[in-house]
């Protein structure tokens, strides 16, 4: 016999409802009576259409504890199985700072704020946010930035929109994309440009010739395949067929690598994620959008800029804000509205807490890292398709070794890797990876084999990279050698950032928010101990930029 | 449902989109006007547009509501062509329209489907539900109604739900199987959107369960009754429902104190911030106005700080009116103080230091000071500068 017990439904422990909703049973009784209604439902009744009011309750369960919801989430999440990631595709892992975690993304200072529509009180996001643009001017080389969009590839499509109204007509109707771009970017870009009728040619830009109905070029830096391709011919073919150039780019090789400003990109596009955002299974992280100076009135997304108060002092704000679709409507080219703002200031924050000889000794070394699997892969009989590469690398096997085989020896060791081809695979290193994790690798792909050690690579490995840059193409080197002036300065050599973001800050949350800073995001040769290779901005003495309070706490008040 | 859209304006477009991949399986790639209301949030249009829709602009009434009549004049005259309806429910004005079944049939009769925009959803949720108003597509803006944080503005969310005839359309993901059948492109670079913010969203449904956000979705709507009807004796509030009632946010119009007294919405939100307020929503829907939307999770003694300082502020308004402050030198027009100019011995103005920054006496005791004084725009318009400013500009001269 069985016998079933009937429970009321047991509140828990800890009802989160009375939490979440802020009037109390008293208050909700107070306020109906202002009103006029002797409960709830009467109020509901004479507010919302008879005719649309759903009349039976919602089949939801009713409301766990936190520590009960938790307890599911966690039964869920251990159903994952967590591979180590070398997919690439723009996505990288990366090491949070933790004084970063623990003082920006999970401090509710930072992360309930409302967008800084009221500056007066919001002065220490603008300045976050005015890093970030920074951060993006001078990694890129180009003059203007926007305070982030919601990804690589949508900001992508907003370039070729700029593009488009810039160099489009109804003849020039032709966004020319190199095959080697993000399979995802190529996917959005097609199919927003396929919804304003525009049509979108793949190909290999290298060597395609532009026609006078080419309205824009857009080129991955380095390639989705990890090749880090000397653009400035396809660029200048295609300014001279009429059209724009956009470089879609990774953040971090440009810490190294020549920026497309230089080269003769018009708009440089990319993700910030990698700079101290996990990954997420794909999101959220800020992706930037840059351009030069003549195209300012045509940036998508939220721009802050400088200004001043009714002091005559520097005061921060959304500027130009007439662009926004509020006023164009159906004129609109671009619909942006919500940017990533919190994954935005966590990326200026990484900049800002690295600083430039941080940022540049992290892009040495994952670039190191690649050389020296690159090395033990050649040992091993495969070969590398590109010489000049940052992180990522397209592996031809060598022997009778297969894609599919390597790709399911590598699952069994807990690594994804990225099918390239029947026999060829990729494999994209990020700040994370050991110098074990590369003998890792290297044992999948030696399938077998005795693997070379990693020890025995780095001996003569004097940074291929480098060497590539300096040797490999000396004019691209020579070019990336000139010094050009940089933006200001994103630097907490004096450690800054950890002493007021560690700080008891019970008076004023915006104390997290000021940090002073130095020199540039671009570290000076000599300094850095980077070859001749590497960039040497021109470091300016004496910028020393607070980040003033700011994040107010009369923000997260009432707040629409 | 699509996770795939990262805000709401990116669900809008990924709704049109399904919407128009819809009618080309159908044969009908001539369908292809969108008709919007008046009222409609400026991403609606500038969505459409992406979409490669032709926008055709309703006309809204006197109360603020959709003109069913001009509606139906519109659909009827473009009934060949007609793709879809962008539809904010509760309306942009904050007013559950009793009209609306009636404008879904309208469009459907013409053949067009029903874009709902779910920025309003908070007013909705498990009270009535979009799929039986008769949307057929709908995004939700988590970090509207189900919890998201809003970051200083992002990260955010807008998925989509669809009816049954449009899921075969959902957008794809060239690197990851996702969407429907005939998946249209894809609209996001990652399959699944923001994924890591879901649990945000899933903890929040998972603790308030069924009955909880139901409460919270009435509590939102008492909120924003309840603030209104204390500032209607001060400020006009526009836009109410059948029986006087509005949704879940109320908008209180300051427009006629600029004959008055020279004092714009603008004055006013600044003079909040030394009340120790962020202002709400200023000049949406209606220019010059402000819509304040509570919400549920504010306790009514913080409803109350709030109104209170709306109402204080009408009241230093009132003796300019009565010619007792100056219409030029008063602390509207200088708002906000920042503690140097409150400090400062060159302090000029007619009135006193105290009423300039602690006008009440919960500014006495939780005091948030401005950090800069009113920030000019045109001026940073005009010399544009997006990028660090050099030490020596900070330099107190």
């Amino acid at each position: 016999m069985t016998t079933t017990v009937r429970t009321a439904p047991l509140a828990g422990a800890d009802p989160f409802v009375p939490r979440h909703v802020g009037p109390n049973e008293t208050e909700v009784a107070e306020m109906l009576e202002r009103l006029g209604y002797r409960s709830l439902d009467d109020l509901i009744d004479a507010t919302i259409p008879a005719a649309i009011r759903l009349r039976r309750p919602l089949a939801i369960h009713s409301g766990r504890s936190e520590h009960e919801a938790l307890e599911t989430l966690r039964g869920i999440a251990r159903k994952n199985r967590i591979f180590r990631s070398y997919l690439g595709y723009g996505y990288h892992d990366t090491l949070t700072p933790p004084v970063i975690q623990r003082n920006v993304l999970e401090s509710p200072g930072w992360y309930t704020a409302y967008t800084p529509y009221q500056a007066e009180i919001a002065q220490g996001r603008l300045e976050a946010l005015l890093n970030f643009q920074t951060m993006v001017m001078d990694l890129t080389g180009l003059e203007i930035a926007n305070a982030s969009l919601l990804d690589e590839s949508t900001a992508a499509a907003e370039a070729m929109f700029l593009a488009y109204q810039v160099k489009g007509s109804d003849s020039r109707n032709v966004f020319f994309v190199d095959a080697r771009c993000h399979p995802q970017t190529i996917d959005v870009v097609k199919t927003r440009a396929h919804a304003r009728g525009i049509d979108v040619t793949t190909g290999d830009a290298t060597s395609a010739t532009f026609g006078d109905t080419t309205f824009g070029v857009l080129l991955q830096y380095p390639t989705t395949d990890g090749a880090v391709v000397d653009y400035r011919d396809v660029s200048t073919s295609a300014h001279d067929a009429g059209a724009l150039v956009v470089a879609a780019a990774d953040l971090m090789s440009l810490v190294l690598i020549a920026p497309p400003g230089e080269w003769g990109a018009d708009v440089c596009v990319g993700n910030t994620q990698r700079f101290g955002v996990p990954l997420g299974y794909g999101g959220p992280h800020a992706a930037f959008f840059a351009t030069k100076d003549e195209f300012k009135r045509m940036l998508p997304g939220r721009i802050i800029g400088v200004s001043r108060d009714s002091h005559g002092r520097p005061a921060l704000r959304m500027a130009l804000q007439t662009r926004e679709q509020h006023i164009r409507r159906e004129k609109a080219t671009s619909n942006v509205c919500t940017a990533q703002v919190l994954l935005a200031v966590i990326a200026s924050m990484y900049a800002v807490w690295h600083g430039p000889v941080g940022l540049t000794t992290i892009a040495r070394r994952i670039h190191r890292r690649a050389a020296t699997l690159a090395a033990g892969l050649e040992q091993l009989g495969h070969g590398i398709s590109s010489d000049v590469y940052f992180d990522t690398l397209c592996v031809e096997l060598g022997g009778t070794l297969t894609a599919n085989l390597v790709i399911g020896a590598a699952a069994k060791a807990g690594i994804n890797l990225r099918h390239a081809g029947e026999r060829s695979v990729i494999v994209a290193l990020d700040e994370t990876v050991t110098d074990d994790d590369v003998q890792a690798l290297l044992s999948v792909f030696a399938a077998g084999q005795p693997a070379p050690e990693t020890t025995g690579l780095t001996d003569d490995l004097d940074d291929r990279f480098d060497a590539s840059l300096r040797d490999g193409d000396a004019a691209l080197s020579a070019h990336a050698r000139v010094a050009r002036p940089v933006a200001d300065a994103l630097d907490d050599s004096a450690g800054k950032l950890h002493d007021e973001a560690e700080r008891d800050r019970r008076d004023d949350p915006g104390d997290v928010a000021r940090v002073r800073t130095n020199s540039s995001v671009r570290a000076g040769g000599a300094d850095a101990g980077i070859s001749g290779a590497v960039r040497q901005p021109r470091v300016r003495a004496g910028r020393n930029y607070g980040l003033r309070r700011g994040v107010a706490a009369a923000e997260r008040r009432v707040a629409g | 449902m699509s996770l795939q859209p990262n805000a709401g304006s990116q669900g809008e477009y990924a709704g049109l989109l399904t919407i128009s991949a819809y009618h080309q399986a159908r044969g009908e790639s001539n369908r292809i006007v969108c008709l919007i209301p008046q009222s409609a949030h400026g991403t609606n249009p500038a969505s459409a547009a992406m979409a490669g829709m032709q926008v055709v602009v309703t006309k809204t009434d006197a109360k603020g509501n959709i003109d069913v009549a001009d509606l139906r004049a519109k659909a009827e005259q473009h009934k060949d062509r007609l793709a879809a309806l962008m539809v904010t429910y509760p309306s942009t004005h904050g007013v559950f329209e009793e009209s609306i079944r009636e404008i879904c049939d309208i469009v459907h009769e013409h053949g067009g489907q029903v874009y709902m925009d779910g920025a309003n959803m908070n007013a909705m949720v498990g009270l009535c539900r979009p799929g039986d108003i008769g949307a057929d597509v709908c995004h939700l803006n988590l970090h509207k109604t189900f919890c998201i944080p809003h970051g200083g503005g992002g990260p955010g969310m807008g998925p989509i739900g669809v009816a049954k005839q449009l899921a075969p359309f959902l957008p794809g993901n060239p690197v990851v199987r996702t969407g429907g059948s005939q998946a249209t492109g894809a609209v996001s670079a990652a399959p699944w959107g923001s994924a890591s913010i879901l649990p945000i969203s899933m903890m929040y449904i998972d603790m308030m369960g069924g009955e909880g956000l139901t409460y919270a979705t009435k509590i939102a709507i008492l909120s924003a009754n309840y603030v209104a009807a204390r500032l209607e004796e001060h400020y006009p509030v526009l836009y109410k429902g059948a029986n006087g009632r509005i949704a879940h946010e109320c908008i209180v119009d300051p427009r006629a104190l600029k004959a008055s007294a020279g004092i714009e919405v603008e004055d006013i939100t600044k003079r909040l911030m030394d009340y120790g307020f962020h202002a709400p929503t200023v000049s949406f829907p209606v220019a010059g106005t402000l819509m304040i939307e509570p919400t549920e999770s504010e306790p009514k003694a913080e409803l109350d700080r709030f109104c209170d300082a709306l109402i204080a502020i009408r009241e230093e308004v009132r003796a300019i009116e009565k010619g007792t402050m100056d219409r030029e030198d008063n602390p509207l027009k200088h708002a906000p103080h920042t503690m140097h100019a409150v400090v400062s011995d060159a302090w000029a103005h007619a009135y006193s230091r105290e009423l300039a920054a602690f006008p009440t006496e919960d500014t006495r005791q939780r005091k948030f000071w401005p950090s800069v004084g009113r920030v000019e725009s045109a001026y940073g318009d005009r010399h544009l500068v997006c990028s660090c400013l050099p030490t020596d500009a900070y330099v107190e001269q």
